[in-house]
């Protein structure tokens, strides 16, 4: 009993220093200088004081995070202000698992109000009857919406099969990051629009440098984001060719095209043959672990807008941007993010009319503080448009090739594993034979979604 | 802190010790340069932290992430919300592992080894596969959005922790408890008189083992606490991450923050901690 | 009449396990047992199809790929716990001045989250920026592209879970600690050396604790994931594909929850056969003192 009692006071210490502890640490957050107010603001919890019954509860699910979440909590406060009946709870979480998260709670009739989706996903949770159509809430008497105040091409991926279902919150194009520095350095000219494929070829290999003398370069003409497949897309759209057919159901004759071969060929022998790209530091994600171009060392990158603000307060680059080369046909890929209205909500009028006002123009004008605005009188006024660096980004939008992704719900099942493959292989065995294995490839994803059905 | 023992003074014993204690620091530098890289990583701004050749210190330390990241979200509530479900899961293990543990040790029962087989076969059952019946089950119970899913099923016993204390109970002396049972005690009087006042060092390992995996448990908070004002630490840090883009100094200056309260049982409890695995015995 | 009075006690004082159990284990085992047959995208209704989800098993390379990986990761990492645990156990028995920091340092690792353990990881296998690289050239040797190459993915892997080997080493010490002394102690004075000592009392009295490790590190092994997820996604090349990270995608990405309980069972399947394996093997190794496991 003697020994119990030491033990108990052991535990009651360490019970008390961990307290202490935690307090040390996280105390500082109210007491510490205000400065960071900003992003200080960004994840404080969005819920007001008890609503008393009256108002609604609207819940809305993102995968924004971050310094991402601050222009949607100050939508949301403009919002409440001028629906005193709506309150709204954003639910966010941070990428990789929030599509776990709000599969299950779908499958266990509990969503959000309003969620957002990857236009990649729409084909499936549309399908698969997961949000409700919008046509009668867009031309509804009370609260209609123009869909033509868009910028091209960023409210089409909101459909499948020719009705509205979700409305674009954000999206980017790719481009291609320049650091200047890097370009004056070695007397090389900034690229300019409407460049080729080999203008860029070109451009890489002038400023591939060994500076060490030890045989490797240490200065890249370009950085590559390794086996991305939804980013090559546009390699093989501006190579003349296409994933998938356009309705969705054949891979052969597409993914082994002359036209995709050539892509994945150039693709390969930029890391391989001319190596002027660093080869990828590990396989995972969009990035292949690279960041040459962050720290300097290489003088171009192919991306979307996502890291530009950081890119721009990095003090190794002086930031240009310019579209894509041109290969057979001048093309770019979207990327687009988009909020539908769950097809369990009970809210669904209250969710519309926050849903209309948060893609709509008031949402815009918050928006553009902080990403692209989808609305194009507000990227207009902003001087958006015409921003040396902006300006590339929204003009891109004219260029868009159709997704193969969009075309069907079975592409993440199917053709993405198997073009993902050829492209590890190719970017790390230069012997790869390219047409050999994209045959391959598209053979195996024809019959996976056969097996789909 | 741990008692020098008196080890024979003979040379070859002091060549031993200065052997081991060379090992000792060896094996603990490899130990500490990933933290100590994490460390200097925290206090680099994004773009130093690829930089070729690896840049080892931070030219200057930015100390602001710190501050910066430990605003970025309301750090000290989701500390507390963590806190509270985990102060809730040790009283639910210690309690319910405790009983339970002791019956699989001590009483003689038929069925008793094919149900402890199924205490082991409980943990080999992938999460990803239950998550969904299991959020089911808890949504027409009425308790999703609240803390419930993640803090009553600990009051039902964890195979891990039934498992470390039955092996505890196992070791110690039968005497006791016949003495007890002699004096016409029942299994509640022994457990409560006998095994516990024994077993508080045993109860401590689990209470410590339940903290830090509660504190890092990610995939039930994830799916359980819908509203941001109940979200957990790990919840937390997931902010640092979005789909194409990572704050990485942030990401490392609030995990090494976020482990510190975990250091700091440990260390105040190191003795208890391990002298309590100890005399759980696992002798079978 | 004792003995049925102590079943009744028995089963009393494990209710709250078996009423636990029934609520909140058995329900959701049995529904992923019955997700197991059918087509289910968690968006629609399911739909029963039967065997074919098993069916589909025996033809899917990745199902074989993942399940090689993983098998095979198993077979480099559980006796790499019950070997290194040991070793570094030994080390925290040591009776040094700083024992208790030491013991603290060898146990940090284990106390960060997942997603930092292994991102740090992540940088120090950079190919380029990554100071295990860094550290090789010093010694005039060109390191492997590490997570990038098909080849070293898998035992990079490996490498980074040594970090986390405090956790195991705790359990040992814990089975150390516990030893008789005087064993140890008359080994020696029979002239036995150190290593004589060690193998031949040291070892055979803590099997008990070798065999509980070794238990855990296979159930936990085979159900590995946050690595695979964060480092590499299962690649390259599929190198990296551990079973449950292929399983979580089938129910989260591929949006085919009944092929990936279709999975988990053939995994639990895999696993209690290998826990009966040890289990029964356990008689002819090791040694108890008291009651049997």
């Amino acid at each position: 009993m003697i020994k119990g009692h030491r033990f108990t006071r052991a535990t009651n210490a360490a019970i008390c220093a961990s307290i202490a502890v935690l307090f040390a640490a996280c105390g500082s957050t109210p007491t510490a200088p205000v400065a960071v107010e900003p992003t200080a603001a960004a994840i404080a919890p969005t819920a007001a004081p008890a609503p008393e019954g009256t108002k609604t509860v609207l819940r809305v699910g993102t995968g924004d995070s971050g310094e991402g979440l601050t222009p949607h909590l100050a939508i949301i406060e403009q919002f409440e202000k001028d629906n005193p009946d709506i309150q709204v709870q954003l639910e966010p979480v941070g990428s990789g698992d929030y599509y776990a998260r709000i599969l299950t709670q779908i499958a266990g009739g509990n969503p959000p109000d309003i969620l957002q989706i990857g236009d990649d996903a729409v084909p499936q949770f549309v399908q698969k009857g997961a949000f409700a159509e919008l046509e009668p809430f867009i031309t509804s008497a009370t609260y209609p919406l123009d869909s033509n105040i868009y910028l091209p091409g960023v409210f089409e991926p909101g459909k499948w099969q020719g009705k509205q279902y979700l409305l674009p919150k954000d999206f980017s194009p790719l481009a291609i990051y320049y650091n200047k520095k890097l370009f004056d350095q070695y007397d090389v000219p900034y690229p300019n629009d409407g460049w080729t494929w080999d203008d860029f070829l070109a451009t890489t290999q002038a400023l591939t440098k060994d500076t060490t003398g030890d045989g490797k370069p240490d200065v890249w003409g370009v950085q590559l984001p390794g086996p991305w497949t939804s980013g090559f897309e546009y390699w093989v759209a501006a190579a003349g060719g296409r994933l998938v057919s356009e309705d969705g159901t054949q891979f052969e004759g597409f993914m082994n095209s002359p036209e995709t071969t050539k892509a994945v060929q150039f693709y390969a022998d930029l890391y391989n043959t001319y190596k002027v790209a660093p080869l990828p530091a590990d396989m995972n994600a969009f990035g292949g672990g690279n960041s040459e171009f962050d720290s300097g060392t290489a003088a171009m990158r192919i991306f979307g807008r996502w890291p530009q603000s950081g890119i721009k307060e990095n003090p190794n680059i002086d930031l240009g941007v310019v579209g894509p080369p041109v290969g057979a046909k001048r093309a770019n890929v979207l990327f687009w993010g988009g909020f539908g209205i769950s097809a369990l909500s009970p809210h669904k009028e209250e969710a519309w009319r926050f849903l209309r006002y948060y893609v709509g123009e008031q949402g815009a004008q918050v928006w553009k503080d902080w990403a692209l605005p989808t609305v194009k009188s507000v990227a207009d006024t902003s001087g958006q448009s015409n921003d040396p660096i902006e300006g590339v980004w929204i003009g891109e939008l004219n260029y868009l090739a159709p997704r193969a992704y969009v075309s069907t719900p079975s592409w993440g099942a199917t053709a993405d594993p198997a073009l993902r493959k050829v492209l590890e292989q190719a970017i790390l065995d230069p012997e790869t034979d390219i047409a050999a294995a994209l045959q391959t490839a598209a053979t195996d994803a024809q019959k996976a979604l056969e097996d789909q059905e | 802190m741990t008692r020098i023992p008196q080890v024979p003074r003979s040379p070859a014993g002091q060549v031993g010790r200065a052997a081991s204690l060379a090992a000792l620091v060896a094996v603990a530098a490899l130990f500490l340069i990933p933290l100590l890289w994490m460390l200097s990583s925290s206090l680099k701004p994004n773009y130093q932290i690829f930089a070729v050749p690896p840049q080892l210190l931070p030219r200057p330390p930015r100390w602001e992430n710190y501050r910066e990241a430990l605003t970025f979200l309301p750090f000290g509530r989701y500390a507390l919300n963590t806190l509270l479900i985990s102060a809730i899961v040790i009283v639910g293990h210690l309690l319910s592992c405790t009983v339970v543990a002791y019956a699989f040790a001590r009483l003689r029962a038929p069925g008793r080894d094919t149900l402890f087989l199924v205490v082991l076969a409980t943990m080999m059952l992938p999460y990803p596969v239950t998550m969904v019946p299991l959020y089911v089950l808890f949504r027409t119970l009425g308790w999703v959005n609240t803390i419930l899913p993640l803090a009553v099923p600990a009051f039902f016993g964890s195979p891990f922790y039934i498992f470390l204390l039955r092996q505890f109970f196992l070791g110690v002396p039968p005497e006791l408890e016949d003495a007890a049972r002699i004096d016409g005690a029942g299994t509640a009087r022994i457990i409560w008189h006998v095994i516990l006042p024994l077993s508080l060092p045993a109860l401590a390992t689990v209470a410590i083992f339940t903290f830090q995996a509660t504190w890092n448990d990610f995939l039930p908070p994830l799916i359980y606490l819908q509203n941001p004002q109940s979200y957990t630490i790990t919840l937390g840090l997931q902010f640092f991450r979005s789909s194409y883009t990572t704050n990485w100094a942030y990401l490392m200056a609030a995990s090494l923050v976020t482990m510190l309260p975990v250091i700091a049982v440990f260390i105040a409890a190191q003795r208890l901690f391990i002298e309590g695995i100890s005399l759980t015995g696992l002798k079978g | 009449m004792r003995s049925r009075r102590e079943t009744l006690t028995f089963y009393l004082c494990i209710s709250p396990w078996l009423v636990g159990l029934l609520l909140f284990v058995l329900g959701p085992m049995t529904a992923s047992l019955g997700i197991s047959f059918t087509r289910w995208d968690l968006l629609s209704p399911a739909r029963f199809v039967g065997l074919r989800n098993y069916q589909r098993l025996a033809e899917d390379p990745l199902f074989w790929q993942a399940l090689r990986v993983t098998a095979f990761y198993t077979l480099l990492y559980v006796p790499t716990e019950l070997v290194g645990g040991l070793g570094l156990a030994l080390l925290m028995n040591q009776r040094v001045p700083g024992i208790a920091l030491f013991r603290t340092i060898f146990y940090l690792p284990s106390v960060l989250s997942g997603v930092a353990f292994v991102v740090v990881w992540t940088w120090i296998f950079h190919p380029e920026a990554g100071l295990l690289n860094a550290g090789l050239a010093l010694l005039g040797i060109t390191g492997p592209r590490w997570l990038a190459d098909p080849r070293t993915a898998l035992y990079a892997l490996w490498i980074m879970s040594i970090w986390g080997l405090g956790r195991a080493a705790v359990i040992y010490l814990a089975g150390l600690k516990n030893l008789p002394r005087q064993l140890h102690e008359a080994a020696t004075i029979d002239g036995a050396n150190a290593w004589q000592a060690f193998r031949h009392v040291t070892i055979p009295l803590l099997t008990p604790t070798i065999f509980f490790n070794l238990l855990l590190s296979v159930i936990a092994t085979f159900q590995v994931f946050t690595s695979a997820f964060i480092a590499t996604n299962g690649g390259p090349l599929d190198s990296t594909l551990f079973f449950v990270l292929y399983l979580y995608r089938q129910a989260f990405e591929r949006f085919s929850m009944g092929y990936a309980a279709a999975l988990a069972w053939v995994l639990f399947i895999v696993i209690l056969a290998l826990t009966l394996l040890v289990v029964r093997s356990a008689d002819r190794w090791v040694y108890y003192e008291g009651a049997r496991i």
